[in-house]
Order: C-alpha cells, then sequence, then structure tokens
C-alpha cells in the first residue's frame, strides 16, 4: 500500500478554470433550491434575501482569498500543502475526508426526503433511494475532470430548466410580498443566516478543485463572476418563491419542484414542468455526490490510490447506511448539524481557507522547460481534453 | 495449410522446380497454372487464382506477346547493352516499367535486382502498367492469393506478379443505408481501391494520403489509413495505425471489426468509432482534420475520432438552409428523446406518478387499461418485444414475405390483441411512435434500441426516480469516455464554444470558418474569403 501520492494533479484530474466557474455558478445553486428558502423564509420572512446575501458577500470574500493564495505559486494548493508538510499532509487529507463526508449528511438527507416527495405518488420502498449510491458510487470512481465536465454539461442541465421554471411562476409572483425592505428584526434575519450555514457553505466545495488545478491568467475573474452567477440566481429564485408563496412559504419544502404548477398551461399539457424539475435533479445528484467524491479522492490520495473504486464504493457505503438508520430521526439530525454545529463550518469552510495564505511559494525552476511557441499551442489544445 | 519452410524460399532458374514449391505453397484447386513456351521454347508458366483474374487480359498482354518472342536471341543481341541503355530508350512504357521496377525494387521487401538481360525484355515487352518484381515466395503467395497473377519463366530466379486482378464488384450506387434527397449519391462498395478511388475524385489533393497495411492472419485484408496530411492530428494517426499493427486476427470480413477493436471501451453500448457509406461525407470528415479508415470487402468506412454530436448531422444538412438544418436536427434530437424515454415515461406515470399526465388523458389511459390482464411495466415489455421481433424478422425475412408479415404483425397482432383486451391501443400507439422515433437517426438505432430497454426497465422497478438516475449514470459515464483524444461529448463537455456552430444549431457556411476545435487538427482554417488585397499579394508573389 503507497501512502501519499504525489500531488501532483493526474491526467483524470486535470481541471480548467472555465470549470470550476460552472461548478460555482451551475452546480452549488442547485442545493439551495432545496430546503434553504423554507428555512430563510421561517426566520426571515420577506427579508430572506438578506441573509442569503450575506452569506454570498463572506462566502466571496473567503472565494477571493483563496483564490489570491492560489495565484502566488505556480504549484497547485495540494503540491504546496505536501511539500511544506511532507508526509504531516496526510493529516490534512484525513481531517479532510472526515469533514467532507459530514458536509454530505444534510444534503443527502434532503435530497431522500426531496426524491421520495417529488418523484413519487405512491409510496416507494425505503430501498428506492438506495440506488442513488449506485450512481455515487460510480461518479466518486471517476478522477475530478468527471466533475469539471459535469459543470459543462450542467450549463444546459441547470439553466434551461432553471430559467424555465422561475419563467413559468413569475405569472403567479408578486414581488411586493418581499416588502417592507427590512422589516424582519436583525436578530431573526441572524438566526436565518446562522441556521443556513451549512446550505451556503460553497468555498470548502470548491476548495478541492481548486487545489488541484493550476491557475492562468484570468482565471480569478472567471471564477468570481461564475461564482456570482450562481449567487445571483439563488437570489432570484429566493425572490420568486416569496413573491410566490408569501407567508405559507415557510411551509413550502423543495419549493423549485412545486412553484411553476400554477402556470395555466399546465391544466392542458399535465405536469410538465416536471420535467425541468427531473433535469434540475440530475445537477442535484451531481451536487450531493460532490462531498462524497472529495472524500474517496482525499482518501485514496493517502492510502489507495490504485484501489480508488473500493474506496469510492466504501464511501457511498458508510453514506448509505447513514441515511438508512437516520432517516427517521431528520428532524433531530437537521436541527443538530444546522442549529448547533454551524461553528464547524464557519471554522473549517470559512477559517482554514484563510490558512492557505500562510503556505509557502515555492517557485519552480524553468530550466529546461519548453515555453516556446508550439509547446504553448500543444498545452492549449491539451486544454480541449479537460 | 502453408509450411513455414516453404514461404520462407526463395525461386531458383528452374521453373518446374519453381512450380512445384508453389504448388505445395498453393495446394488449394482455384490456384491454376498455364504453362506455355516463347517462340525460343523457352519455359514460361502463369500462376493465379481461378475467377480472380482477367484471362483474356492474360491471354492478349502477356501469353501472346511472350509465345512471340525469341528470348535466348533477344538476350544475346541484347546482352548487357540492353541493361545499360534501358534507361534511356524512348518509348513511354519502358520508361513506366523502369519506375515500376524501380518502385519494386524498394516495396517488395529487399528483393534483389538481377541482372539478367531477360528480366529487363520481358518489362519491355509486357504490356501492363503494374509490372512487380519478387523473389520470395511468401511475397508471391500472398500477391496470386490477392487475385494478381505471378508469372514464371525457366532460367529467371524471379517472379513477376502482374497486376490483372478482376474481381467481381458491385456496382456505385446509392447506399440504401443512407439516403439523401439533396446531394451525392454514390456509395462506397466493396472494394477498397474503388473507395479509394472515390475519395480521391472528391480530394484531388496531394495531401490526401493513403497508408495501407494488411490484416488478418487468414483474410490478409488491406485497410487503408486516409487522412489529409497537415489537416489531420498527427498523434491520432500515428496512434490508429499503431493499433492497427497490434490486431493480430483470423479473420476481417467487415470494417466493424477494426471499430470495435479500434474502440477504447470494448463493451461499450456507444459507438467511439463514426460509420459512412457516403464518399462525400467522407471526404467531409477527413476535410474537418479526422483519419479515415477502408477496409476491403467492406462498404462501410470508418471516421475517427468521433463525436456522440456526430449522430446528429446528415450530409442533406449541409446542402440546405441553416435555418432548416437547425430545425431537423432539433427534430432528431426530440425523436431520440422520445424514442428513448417515452415509454418509459408511461410506464411510470402509470405507476408511480400520475400528474406527469394530464387529466383528460389519464382518464382515456385509465378506460383502456382498466380491463388489462398484464401490469402497465409488463404489457409495454411485450408490445416493446413484439415491435423488435417484428423488426428482426423483416430485416431477414425474403421481400416477396415482407408484405404478408406487415399484415400479420400490425393486424392480426395489434389490432386483435387489442381487442382480446390482452394489450391498450395507447402502449401500441406509444411504442410506434417511439419505435418510428428511432429511426431519424439511424446510426443510433441499435444504441438506441437498447437504451429504450434499460430505461424501460428502470421506469418499471423505480419511476421517474430511475429515468433520472440512468440518466445521469449515462451522463457520467459519456462524459468520461474519450476516444482518441476526443471526448465522446463534445463540444457540450468539456465545452468548446466555436466547435457549437455545428451541432444542435447548424451556423451558415461562413461562421464555419475554422475547424472543430475538439479534433485537434494541425490546420485551424477551413475557410478563408479572398479578399482584393491577397489576390494581390498572390499575384505579386507568383510573378
Amino acid at each position: 500500500m503507497q501512502f501519499l501520492s504525489s500531488a501532483t494533479p493526474k491526467t483524470n484530474d486535470a481541471i480548467c478554470g472555465r470549470q470550476i466557474a460552472f461548478t460555482a455558478a451551475f452546480i452549488l445553486p442547485a442545493l439551495k433550491l432545496l430546503e434553504a428558502p423554507a428555512l430563510l423564509a421561517r426566520y426571515a420572512a420577506g427579508d430572506l434575501l438578506l441573509p442569503a446575501l450575506l452569506h454570498f458577500l463572506l462566502q466571496t470574500a473567503v472565494l477571493a482569498v483563496v483564490l489570491f493564495a492560489l495565484s502566488r505559486s505556480k504549484y497547485t494548493l495540494l503540491e504546496r500543502l505536501q511539500r511544506a508538510f511532507g508526509k504531516g499532509a496526510a493529516v490534512f487529507y484525513i481531517a479532510f475526508a472526515a469533514f467532507f463526508l459530514f458536509v454530505a449528511i444534510l444534503p443527502l438527507l434532503d435530497l431522500e426526503k426531496f426524491t421520495y416527495a417529488v418523484f413519487f405518488d405512491t409510496a416507494p420502498t425505503t430501498f428506492s433511494f438506495a440506488f442513488f449510491f449506485f450512481f455515487a458510487a460510480f461518479f466518486c470512481s471517476k478522477g475530478l475532470t468527471a466533475i469539471g465536465r459535469c459543470a459543462d454539461i450542467c450549463l444546459f442541465l441547470f439553466l434551461f430548466p432553471f430559467l424555465a421554471l422561475t419563467g413559468m411562476s413569475l405569472a403567479e409572483t408578486d414581488f411586493s410580498n418581499l416588502l417592507p425592505l427590512f422589516g424582519t428584526k436583525f436578530g431573526d434575519t441572524m438566526s436565518a443566516f446562522t441556521y443556513t450555514t451549512p446550505h451556503f457553505s460553497d468555498v470548502i466545495l470548491l476548495l478541492p478543485l481548486l487545489a488541484n488545478y493550476r491557475p492562468k491568467q484570468g482565471d480569478t475573474k472567471k471564477i468570481l463572476i461564475g461564482y456570482g452567477a450562481g449567487g445571483i440566481c439563488t437570489l432570484f429564485f429566493l425572490a420568486v418563491f416569496f413573491g410566490v408563496y408569501s407567508s405559507i412559504a415557510p411551509r413550502e419544502h423543495y419549493a423549485f419542484a412545486k412553484i411553476a404548477q400554477y402556470f395555466p398551461a399546465l391544466d392542458v399539457l399535465g405536469r410538465i414542468d416536471l420535467v425541468f424539475v427531473y433535469l434540475l435533479s440530475i445537477v442535484l445528484f451531481f451536487h450531493a455526490c460532490l462531498p462524497l467524491q472529495y472524500a474517496t479522492d482525499f482518501i485514496s490520495r493517502t492510502f489507495l490510490e490504485r484501489h480508488k473504486k473500493y474506496v469510492a464504493a466504501a464511501v457511498c457505503f458508510c453514506a448509505f447506511l447513514f441515511v438508512l438508520f437516520f432517516n427517521r430521526r431528520y428532524n433531530a439530525i437537521y436541527a443538530l448539524i444546522s442549529g448547533k454545529l454551524y461553528p464547524v463550518f464557519w471554522f473549517i469552510a470559512d477559517m482554514v481557507p484563510l490558512f492557505l495564505l500562510f503556505l509557502p511559494k515555492y517557485t519552480p525552476k524553468t530550466n529546461g522547460k519548453n515555453t516556446s511557441k508550439k509547446a504553448v499551442k500543444k498545452e492549449a489544445q491539451r486544454g480541449i481534453a479537460q | 495449410m502453408l509450411t513455414h519452410a516453404v514461404l520462407v524460399n526463395i525461386l531458383t532458374d528452374k521453373l518446374q522446380k519453381n512450380l512445384q514449391t508453389l504448388k505445395k505453397a498453393l495446394p488449394a484447386e482455384d490456384i491454376l497454372s498455364y504453362a506455355f513456351t516463347t517462340a525460343d521454347g523457352t519455359a514460361c508458366a502463369l500462376l493465379y487464382a481461378d475467377g480472380m483474374v482477367n484471362k483474356q487480359l492474360l491471354g492478349d498482354l502477356i501469353a501472346r506477346p511472350l509465345s512471340k518472342l525469341s528470348l535466348r536471341s533477344a538476350q544475346q543481341s541484347d546482352g548487357n547493352s540492353a541493361q545499360q541503355s534501358y534507361g534511356k530508350t524512348s518509348g513511354k512504357n519502358g520508361s513506366a516499367n523502369n519506375e515500376t521496377a524501380q518502385q519494386n525494387g524498394k516495396t517488395s521487401g529487399g528483393d534483389k535486382q538481377t541482372d539478367n538481360p531477360i528480366v529487363t525484355i520481358i518489362e519491355r515487352s509486357a504490356l501492363f502498367p503494374e509490372l512487380k518484381r519478387k523473389q520470395k515466395i511468401a511475397d508471391m503467395v500472398k500477391e496470386v492469393l490477392d487475385g494478381n497473377t505471378l508469372l514464371l519463366i525457366d532460367g529467371v530466379a524471379e517472379g513477376f506478379i502482374v497486376g490483372a486482378k478482376f474481381l467481381p464488384v458491385r456496382a456505385v450506387i446509392e447506399p440504401p443505408t443512407d439516403v439523401a434527397v439533396k446531394g451525392p449519391r454514390e456509395g462506397f462498395i466493396e472494394d477498397v481501391k474503388t473507395n479509394m478511388a472515390l475519395v480521391r475524385k472528391r480530394l484531388k489533393t496531394p495531401d490526401l494520403r493513403f497508408e495501407s497495411l494488411r490484416v488478418g492472419k487468414r483474410s490478409d485484408t488491406m485497410v487503408s489509413v486516409c487522412y489529409l496530411e497537415g489537416t489531420a492530428n498527427a498523434e491520432v494517426k500515428d496512434e490508429i495505425l499503431r493499433r492497427l499493427n497490434e490486431i493480430e486476427i483470423d479473420n476481417v470480413p467487415d470494417s466493424s471489426y477494426i471499430a470495435a477493436l479500434l474502440s477504447p471501451r470494448k463493451h461499450s453500448l456507444f459507438h467511439s468509432v463514426g460509420t459512412t457509406e457516403k464518399p462525400d461525407i467522407f471526404a467531409a470528415k477527413l476535410s474537418e482534420g479526422r483519419v479515415g479508415i477502408l477496409v476491403d470487402g467492406s462498404p462501410i468506412a470508418l471516421t475517427l475520432p468521433f463525436l456522440l454530436t456526430e449522430n446528429l448531422q446528415s450530409s442533406e444538412d449541409y446542402f440546405i438552409s441553416p435555418f432548416t438544418a437547425t430545425i431537423f436536427r432539433f427534430l432528431r434530437l426530440i425523436s431520440l428523446f422520445i424514442a428513448i424515454l417515452l415509454p418509459a415515461f408511461y410506464v411510470s406515470a402509470q405507476l408511480f406518478k400520475m400528474q406527469l399526465l394530464p387529466l383528460g388523458l389519464m382518464l382515456t389511459i385509465a378506460s383502456s387499461v382498466r380491463e388489462l390482464p398484464l401490469s402497465p411495466s409488463l404489457e409495454m415489455f411485450v408490445v416493446l418485444l413484439l415491435l423488435e421481433v417484428l423488426k428482426e424478422a423483416s430485416i431477414r425475412m425474403p421481400k416477396y414475405v415482407g408484405m404478408s408479415l406487415s399484415v400479420v404483425g400490425a393486424l392480426v397482432l395489434g389490432e386483435t390483441a387489442v381487442s382480446a383486451g390482452f394489450l391498450s391501443t395507447p402502449a401500441i400507439i406509444i411504442v410506434a411512435f417511439s419505435g418510428i422515433c428511432l429511426y431519424t437517426i439511424p446510426n443510433f438505432v441499435e444504441t438506441g434500441s437498447v437504451l429504450r430497454w434499460l430505461f424501460l426497465l428502470v421506469a418499471g422497478s423505480l419511476g421517474p426516480l430511475g429515468i433520472v438516475l440512468l440518466s445521469a449514470f449515462l451522463i457520467v459515464y459519456l462524459l468520461t469516455s474519450d476516444a482518441f483524444g476526443a471526448p465522446l461529448l463534445a463540444p457540450f463537455s468539456p465545452l468548446v464554444p466555436r466547435d457549437l456552430r455545428d451541432t444542435i444549431v447548424k451556423y451558415d457556411m461562413l461562421s464555419l470558418r475554422y475547424r472543430p476545435k475538439t479534433l485537434r487538427s494541425d490546420n485551424v482554417t477551413r475557410l478563408r474569403k479572398k479578399t482584393a488585397k491577397g489576390e494581390a499579394q498572390k499575384g505579386q508573389s507568383s510573378e
């Protein structure tokens, strides 16, 4: 068993700036359309945009710091980490793997409830959701390139249904429900902010991607714009959500699945909005796989580089067992993670990336490096394969 | 079976001995020999595979001129001087033969050039443009089996390969699998040389290269790798040639064998090699920077790298307006989704999610399935099975039985099953519609058919969740599938915005200025407007 493999990005881990930007823009917002709108409306009512905006500002700041830390060296963050700590970097990897397994809990529980609510009119069997873990294991066995390419395809899978669903629900939207601005007490707004911390901790889900790629000129801007676009999509959806449901918004879980059902043409056509919901669900599945994929990646990076498939299977089996045992205690788990353990997210998702600033830069030797125009062109061509 | 010991031999100058050796190497009944003598009594023999050569031509251009020739006297008079002055002799034919001989010296795997004057005389007298000299038995055996004729002469330790191959070939007609309303109608045939000529007819450039090699230990099939030098990616071309050289197989009856052997994922449901029966499409793909493969005995040419979006493209798209082409492509895409997903959604709507159907339709369906003895998924399974069986039977069945099959299939099985209350009308309509939709993309029929079964299976057991999960699985599978450096889902993933101009949306010709970036072509620009300034510069430089 090889302990701690090289941090140099492998072919199947190759990812580019555009794909990270697309992950931020089109995959990360998907989960925020599930339970977060109802949760925000419960505490902040008409001011639900405010805590969301605060989250985005905070996350954008953290992302900017990470990108700055990244741009200081030609090495990837993982390479720098491994150079700085040697074999000791394994401790970080294991800690991150454990953290990502923890991060996966809420999305998986949410996704399970969502699946049963949206995909079935009949009573589903307990094991219906189990099949998701077969998909997750397959997805996790792939390298990070798979995430990057997923992000590319999510441009179509997210944007098209998102615009269709919000477009169909606009006719029923009364934006005046959001008024008056700052009508909610500051304490309640802050409660909404704290309790939705796990849903909005985005940078940590981008960190393994950022840590694995070598930044190129202009990537920082791309990624920040991507994250901003994702934020605008989420804020717009929250506004439409509260505009449609107003005072009953806190009880409207998985709102995006039913927000368009009042569209007049559906009486004739049937629930064609569900087709868009199903398309968005594919993005949701990708999103739910992200933390599992990262956990797999860090574990296999530390111990079982050549047996990533088995690691992926083991990680997904653990996640399956967790969901199987705790789905009946959904509320308790939710209250625990969302209500009490949110500082863990603040610390790991928001503070840890700040430590990256203190990592040594390490300048690579350029001796013998082919910097001719042809080599640069070849490098650019290779970028297509990502 | 050919013995290795015989094959490694080389010819002697005794004709009878050579014939015996060759008969040992080629003991089959269809290998015939024809013995004749020249005017001075020198024994000669022609060895050929019966039915593969043009005997008339052999008689007129080889046997008859040689039988009138006196080789010994000519040898004496010509002597060495003939050998020396031969290069200078006028006569087009002579020089052509000399070139051939020189070429053959290079290509025959190191065959030694002899100084025998008879050889020169033969080369001068024989009126065949394709005349090669061989010394090794193995090479001669290969040529005879390939349809060429071997000429042996007593006293000459060399054999002459006469290119009098005459294989029965079918006419160049419109391929039945790729019919076009507009555009060229020629199709490839089973003869690789004809196919090469059809490509050359469309790409009259010295950059068009054919690299031929033999694949198949028994079939010795000629496989020709075609590409445009300076346009096709050299790495891709080398990789294809490397893989073809690595293939060890007994028989290559069709190009699909080569496609299967070249595929990076052997058990994949999706094709990773493009196929076409039309030379115009083949030439267009070569011009885009792809590498093509022609296989002797197969009318289906292969193109690499292959992208999944190529399935949506049709040759006609390029001969009609881009708007119409875009509409057709959207139609094909929607048809594809309908073909694969409609039966699955119908089943899952009935079993798990009624809301998917509008109320009126739901009531109609409910009334028609009320008395059915089968569950929705089983019913759909039966109807789909019927469709597949009918399809399979109609392909294999003789044409004159086809009519009665349609009657039995459509009327007896369909109509009677519904009136007997065994199947419901909506199920038959859905399967029929799905079946028709699948044929909008002919190259995807087999894959689409399997996918339809898979989706039906998951829809019957998990409902819409199964459909979504399987879709997600397929997406991840496809976007991690690369073949020859090109991702199968490109240019959607990885996203290459410039290449999107000829995928679902078809831009006008002037917008397609560059070759697809995904193919990593060595020459990016394919279309440039001639400007007055450019023309003037060209004129100056030519002056």
